[in-house]
């Protein structure tokens, strides 16, 4: 009893609850310093309690009295003199052996916006500019369904489907793009502040919003000023929100009352529900919709309907049946601009994506747990709306509430006219075999017997012999999928989903059913646990790129073991949209780098996946394969860098790049179409590139520079930029139509730092000569006095 | 005069249903002879080259799109009398859709409704049979060099595509037979159609690249019915 009475475990307890609450009970969690920063207030609080009264402390001091000096505590003692020492010294190695992090950016995000801009030779004053296409009330309806068409085919990409600011090229980018259904966006802010940001983009933005961070396009050259104010009336709608005004009292209202606000958590793509036993396939967290009110209620103050939530875990298809006609209304709001009016595949926006919307007219569906050729279930069509395919543009709905995505499974099935009628016949999958040195042995077997490379290539990266020459029943061509990017499979990453494509194929494309053809049924589960182990599990992007010292000549050859030595940085790339030729669908999607460095020479080592090498070729519409680094020219003051996409006019960018006809070479560059290669002694960077199995991987290597201040330098400890580009000419990939990344930091590490060989023992040595010290003295006063 | 009529297309309804065992001529049926005919200068045939599994299927394969023999004639044209009925025959032997040397042999095959079919994978490398069809499942399954036959059925009179993606050039087509008469043109363009019960008729032809004709025939018991037919490319 008299333990839960001592201060001492009172104060233990409370700072461990206190622990676990900033721990574990803040989400998203609270950054470190902030933690300490509380853990530290905590820690006062408690000093202060214990130190109240005279008693109080005493109780509290008893206990560590006690230990240091009682007879009776002398194992207690011994263990914690070791122990403290040695928790110290780990302590102090995790610091002196962390990584280096990228220094913090503040920035301002909702800027003051200029007085005036200048649009198209035309000045227009941003104070006091109202939206003149609102004036046109019996028109509204139609502004805001041309803006929506001019959204799905320029913005969305970056900032999704569901205005979240969750496109599919949006994890590439840092800051992330804006979500429009976050109330501190928008709604907020006055047309004309939205009409500047779209106008301007990154590069009009003031300096104390690191413009050069942001790869928001400047959308003056691209969309016509109705266009602009078009498509700022479409994110007013379509979020339910109002913009600011001037005068508060004149309320216009919205032209079309709405609507289903598409907020929600970002999904995380290539994640995968769990399933359940046998072939039923079940969904994953109890759905949550959230449902705005009309927009008629004050701004930021939106009530949020909680959707019905019922539990579907593994209850099969027991639900009611969904309602055709209100899934046709969502339908219309949230499908039709890439799936068309009548399913087909053809809406607005389809001629832009890769894989095409699905046309759903046929009644083909690639994900499902139906037999080859068969119909999918109304599950696997509510599994595809929830959770979206991975790699595409069709992002998860579980923003809809439950009962809109049921109504929308029975509305799309109205599409195929009678198709539906027959109860689709499912497929079993046969009994689960956990991935294992013998199944990976009989799954490699396998995926060679069955010749899964044909199409997916020796090592998986979707460079197999037939590649070149797949089409889907539509007749498009299609690209058979990456094995080593299971966070891009359509259908789900894990073992489970990866055997159930094996078993029913994916009908519309040529990726067959394997369930007759495979020597035993268990068989798909073999190859699905090999193709899982053909790459990364998930794919973590690097926020940073260090540069290792080395010492000696660095290895020219890119395929040399050195280099498998080095740590990898995955960084992701995203297609080029605001200059033509576009890029929708880029095909290198990210690059993999290591870099170190010399007394003499930085060298970086780049590896992306590409299916076939490729020379420029008219005939066949092909380019060469190039990469390139983009550096800025000049670093300028703190963290300003040039514009991402190649520079700007006033802010030159350096690229070391290389191409598959001209290998390693360097050009000056002042915006995309303004890239001039160097030529002579001004090129200082060589190197040499090989291709094997879908994959090149290149060395670059360059004098670090310093001499002349305007050429590129790489000193030691300083925060540098990279950003990173690439082009499959293959897939017609050249000049302007590239794939690019946002700007990151690089920084060359000191060398061989032996902090946390030395720090340390240090600590421990200190640590335990502190603890003697202390319970020395305190002996040697008590038996003193 | 009328019930005259009605008996003797009873009498040729019996014929077609015993169409499978009567010989030519007998209980009033008759049969439809003629040629498929290519109009105009036919197009050079095409070579599409090989660019895997050269081992297995060889190193260039003349595509059988559309095969024009000395005298014009087309081969792999589907010749039907319109709207017949009963049953296709049973065939002797089971059908065989073989796949050796990446194509598919023959180029059409003529099935009957519900009938099995064994497709045969001789080649030792991966085929995947992608049929495209609308009536019938549309299936695609794959088979590996060690899957040497596979049974698929058809159970709904239809022309199916048939393609193996892991070739592209493999292409293929399943006439899958509403009733007995139907027949493929040979080299030479050159079809019979037997048992055709007597009277006026539609026969239709249909081919793969240049689509579909009709033409009138009257068939007479004991005489063969000569027709033509002239398609030119679209």
């Amino acid at each position: 009893m008299s333990v839960f009475r001592s201060k001492f475990f009172q104060a233990v307890l409370i700072l461990v609850v206190v622990f676990l609450l900033f721990r574990f009970g803040i989400r998203p969690a609270a950054p470190w310093s902030v933690f300490t920063l509380y853990m530290f207030v905590a820690l006062i609080a408690v000093l202060v309690y214990v130190s109240s009264n005279g008693d109080s402390w005493r109780s509290f001091v008893a206990p560590i009295r006690a230990t240091v000096l009682d007879d009776s505590k002398r194992p207690i003692r011994l263990v914690l003199m070791v122990l403290l020492p040695l928790l110290f010294g780990y302590y102090a190695y995790t610091q002196a052996a962390a990584r280096i992090e990228a220094p913090a950016e503040l920035r301002a995000i909702h800027p003051a916006p200029p007085a005036s801009i200048s649009f198209r030779g035309k000045t227009l004053d941003v104070q006091g500019l109202e939206n003149p296409l609102r004036k046109d009330a019996p028109n509204l309806k139609k502004y805001v369904a041309e803006g929506a068409v001019i959204y799905i085919k320029n913005c969305m990409y970056c900032h999704g489907d569901n205005l979240d600011g969750n496109g599919h090229f949006a994890h590439v980018f840092n800051p992330p793009p804006a979500n429009f259904t976050d109330p501190g966006t928008i709604a907020m802010l006055q047309e004309a502040f939205l009409f500047w940001r779209i106008a301007k983009g990154g590069p009009g933005l003031p300096k104390e919003s690191t413009p050069w961070n942001s790869v928001m396009p400047a959308w003056e050259d691209r969309l016509s000023e109705e266009d602009i104010w078009k498509v700022i009336m479409y994110l007013y709608d379509a979020t339910g929100y109002q913009p600011r005004r001037w005068e508060s009292h004149a309320a216009v209202p919205s032209p079309l009352t709405l609507t289903l606000s598409p907020r929600g958590e970002r999904e995380m793509r290539g994640s995968s529900p769990p399933a359940a036993e046998g072939e039923k396939f079940a969904f994953s967290s109890p759905p949550q919709g959230e449902k705005s009110v009309p927009s008629s209620l004050p701004q930021g103050e939106r009530t949020q309907v909680r959707g019905s939530g019922a539990s579907l875990v593994s209850a099969a298809w027991a639900q009611p049946a969904g309602d055709p006609a209100k899934g046709k209304a969502i339908y219309e709001q949230k499908c039709l601009l890439c799936h068309g009016e009548k399913g087909d595949g053809n809406g607005p926006a389809a001629p832009l994506l890769d894989p095409r919307p699905r046309d759903f007219t046929k009644g083909k569906y690639k994900i499902r747990t139906s037999a080859s050729g068969r119909l999918p279930t109304d599950a696997d069509l509510f599994r595809i709306i929830a959770e979206g395919m991975p790699g595409t543009s069709m992002p998860g709905w579980k923003v809809l509430p439950e009962k809109d995505r049921r109504d929308l499974v029975a509305y799309l099935k109205t599409f195929a006219g009678d198709a539906f009628k027959e109860a689709p016949k499912v497929s079993d999958l046969p009994k689960e075999v956990a991935s294992s040195k013998e199944s990976l042995a009989r799954g490699k077997e396998m995926f060679e017997a069955i010749e899964c490379n044909k199409c997916h290539g020796n090592a998986g990266r979707g460079d197999g012999p037939s590649m070149p020459e797949l089409k889907d029943d539509w007749g498009n061509p299609v690209r058979p999928a990456n094995l080593t990017k299971s966070w891009t499979f359509r259908g789900g990453a894990s073992a489970r989903e990866v055997a159930a494509r094996l078993v029913t194929g994916l009908m519309g494309t040529p990726m067959p059913s394997f369930i007759d053809s495979v020597e035993k049924p268990e068989d798909v589960w073999h190859v699905a646990n090999y193709v899982k182990s053909l790459g990364p599990e998930k794919m973590d992007f690097a926020t940073i790129l260090p540069v290792r010292a080395v010492q000696g000549e660095i290895p020219d050859d890119p395929a040399a073991k050195f280099w498998e030595g080095q740590p990898p940085h995955h960084f992701p790339l995203a297609g080029q949209v605001i200059a033509d030729p576009r890029n929708f669908n880029p095909s290198v999607d990210m690059v993999t780098v290591r870099a170190v460095y010399s007394e003499s020479e930085i060298a970086f080592h780049v590896t992306w996946d590409d299916p076939t090498p490729s020379k420029p070729d008219p005939k066949a519409k092909t380019f060469a394969d190039q990469v390139a680094l983009q550096f800025a020219t000049r670093p300028g003051e703190g963290n300003e860098r040039p514009y991402v996409l190649a520079g700007d006019g006033s802010n030159p960018v350096t690229l070391l790049r290389w191409s598959s006809e001209g290998g390693v070479g360097e050009a000056s560059a002042t915006g995309i179409a303004k890239i001039t290669p160097r030529t002579g002694e001004a090129v200082k960077a060589k190197g040499k590139a090989v291709f094997a199995d879908g994959q090149y991987r290149l060395v670059i290597k360059r004098p670090r520079g310093g001499a002349d201040p305007n050429d590129l330098a790489f000193p030691v400890g300083r925060f540098l930029s990279v950003a990173f580009m690439a082009w499959d000419g293959g897939a017609g990939e050249g000049g302007a139509k590239m794939s690019f990344s946002s700007w990151y930091y690089l920084r060359l590490e000191e060398p061989g730092s032996n902090k946390p060989y030395i720090i340390p023992p240090l600590v421990v040595l200190v640590t335990a000569a502190l603890e003697l010290l202390v319970i020395r003295g305190a002996r040697r006063r008590t038996h003193g006095g | 005069m009328r019930q005259w009529l009605s008996v003797l297309c009873c009498l040729a309804l019996a014929a077609a249903v015993l169409g499978g065992t009567s010989q030519v001529g007998a209980q009033g049926g008759g049969s439809i002879v003629g040629e498929v005919k290519f109009s105009g200068t036919p197009p050079a045939p095409k070579v599409v080259k090989v660019n895997k599994d050269n081992q297995a299927c060889g190193d260039e394969k003349k595509s059988e799109e559309l095969v024009v023999g000395a005298n014009k004639g087309i081969k792999n044209a589907v010749v039907s009398v319109v709207g017949a009925k009963g049953p296709a025959p049973k065939p002797a032997q089971k059908p065989l859709l073989d796949q050796k040397g990446c194509q598919f042999q023959p180029h059409v095959l003529l099935l009957p409704a519900g009938a099995e079919v064994d497709i045969q994978n001789p080649d030792g490398v991966l085929h995947n049979i992608h049929t495209f069809s609308t009536a019938n499942p549309s299936i695609n399954k794959a088979q590996p060099k060690f899957k040497k036959v596979m049974t698929e059925k058809f159970e709904k009179p239809e022309i199916i595509k048939v393609q193996c993606d892991a070739h592209s050039w493999m292409l293929g087509w399943v006439v899958v037979q509403a009733h007995p008469h139907y027949a493929v043109t040979d080299e030479g363009g050159a079809f019979k159609l037997d048992n055709v019960p007597a009277g006026k008729h539609k026969v239709e032809v249909w081919h793969e690249t240049l689509g579909k004709m009709t033409q009138e025939v009257e068939v007479k018991a004991g005489a063969p019915a000569k027709v033509t037919f002239e398609l030119a490319k679209k």
